[in-house]
């Protein structure tokens, strides 16, 4: 008797929400953020805009480098500068290296090339074609 | 497109914790001899040299490049001769290290002349196998196979549904071509 009605109470005095049936559906799972890329290019101009050291700068590099796109010229610039702050001249380089994996083409390689030459000529950095060609 | 710049991501991983890591002791350890080590390793491995000795270089020495070189990359890089930048460039990303091709040019054709050879060397070891083989065995021709046949329905073997059944069609005694 005494039981029961502890139960009764007990049963009562549930929250609400513990008595709605159970959702057996899982919510869609393309259900993520989708970062544009301009979004992506801007958080990676702020990421080389703020790397203060070498490992920094080749890890950012490592990580933009490492999605299905090539990253924007603006972002290139932002990591040619980030290498200049660090006085690193072979990352410069092979940041140009690694463009042309990238790519898809040469067409694409020499836009990016012409996109860049004004900073290039700014901080003096050659191409790797250029280093190995000229001797 | 995917697998080129993951090569590309993980090789210029491995150098920089070791240029990290010798401008580290740079920093600390060698921070009153650099200048002194610098100008002697100067005369000693001349940079426009570097991509011929790097991998002859013992530990101290390479560092004493690295130093050198990175003290180079802090003036303008307008200012740097292709020398000296060649030699940054080597030194940091050359095909040294984890970054060594696997295989050297003209591997291709001595694999290529190997599979050949040992092919070659194969034919010729089954055929001179086959050559002192005795002959085959005298039942394995089609006349013997046929008479086997012939022997089989006259000694009616398996009548129901066998080869002395009426009708039959299906594998025989038959298989010498």
């Amino acid at each position: 008797m005494m039981r029961t009605q502890v139960l009764a109470t007990l049963l009562r005095a549930r929250p609400a929400a513990q008595r709605v049936a159970p959702v057996f559906t899982r919510p869609s799972s393309s259900a993520h953020g989708q970062e544009t890329f301009e979004s992506f290019n801007e958080r990676y101009v702020q990421f080389f805009k703020d790397a203060e050291d070498l490992f920094e700068v080749q890890r950012g590099l490592n990580n933009c480098f490492a999605h299905d796109l090539v990253p924007a010229p603006s972002v290139i610039e932002a990591a040619l500068r980030a290498t200049r702050r660090v006085n690193d001249y072979a990352t410069a380089v092979r940041i140009f290296e690694g463009i042309s994996e990238k790519v898809e083409n040469k067409q694409q390689y020499q836009q990016y090339l012409d996109e860049l030459k004004g900073v290039r000529d700014e901080l003096g950095i050659n191409l790797r074609e250029e280093l190995y060609s000229s001797s | 497109m995917q697998a080129l710049p993951l090569r590309l991501a993980r090789s210029s991983l491995r150098t920089a914790a070791p240029l990290v890591r010798a401008r580290g002791i740079a920093a600390t350890a060698n921070a009153s001899s650099t200048a002194a080590s610098t100008s002697a390793s100067q005369s000693v491995i001349p940079l426009s040299n570097v991509e011929a000795q790097w991998e002859n270089l013992n530990h101290d020495d390479q560092l004493a490049v690295h130093q050198q070189l990175a003290e180079l990359q802090k003036k303008d890089w307008k200012g740097l001769s292709i020398e000296e930048k060649k030699a940054a460039y080597y030194v940091a990303f050359g095909p040294h290290g984890p970054r060594k091709p696997i295989s050297a040019p003209g591997d291709s054709l001595k694999i290529l002349l190997a599979v050949v050879g040992a092919m070659a060397v194969a034919g010729a070891v089954s055929a001179g196998v086959k050559s002192m083989a005795p002959p085959p065995p005298r039942t394995l021709n089609k006349e013997w196979e046929q008479a086997s046949n012939e022997r089989a329905i006259e000694q009616k073997m398996d009548p129901i549904s066998g080869i002395a059944s009426e009708g039959y069609k299906g594998p025989t005694f038959v298989v010498s071509k």
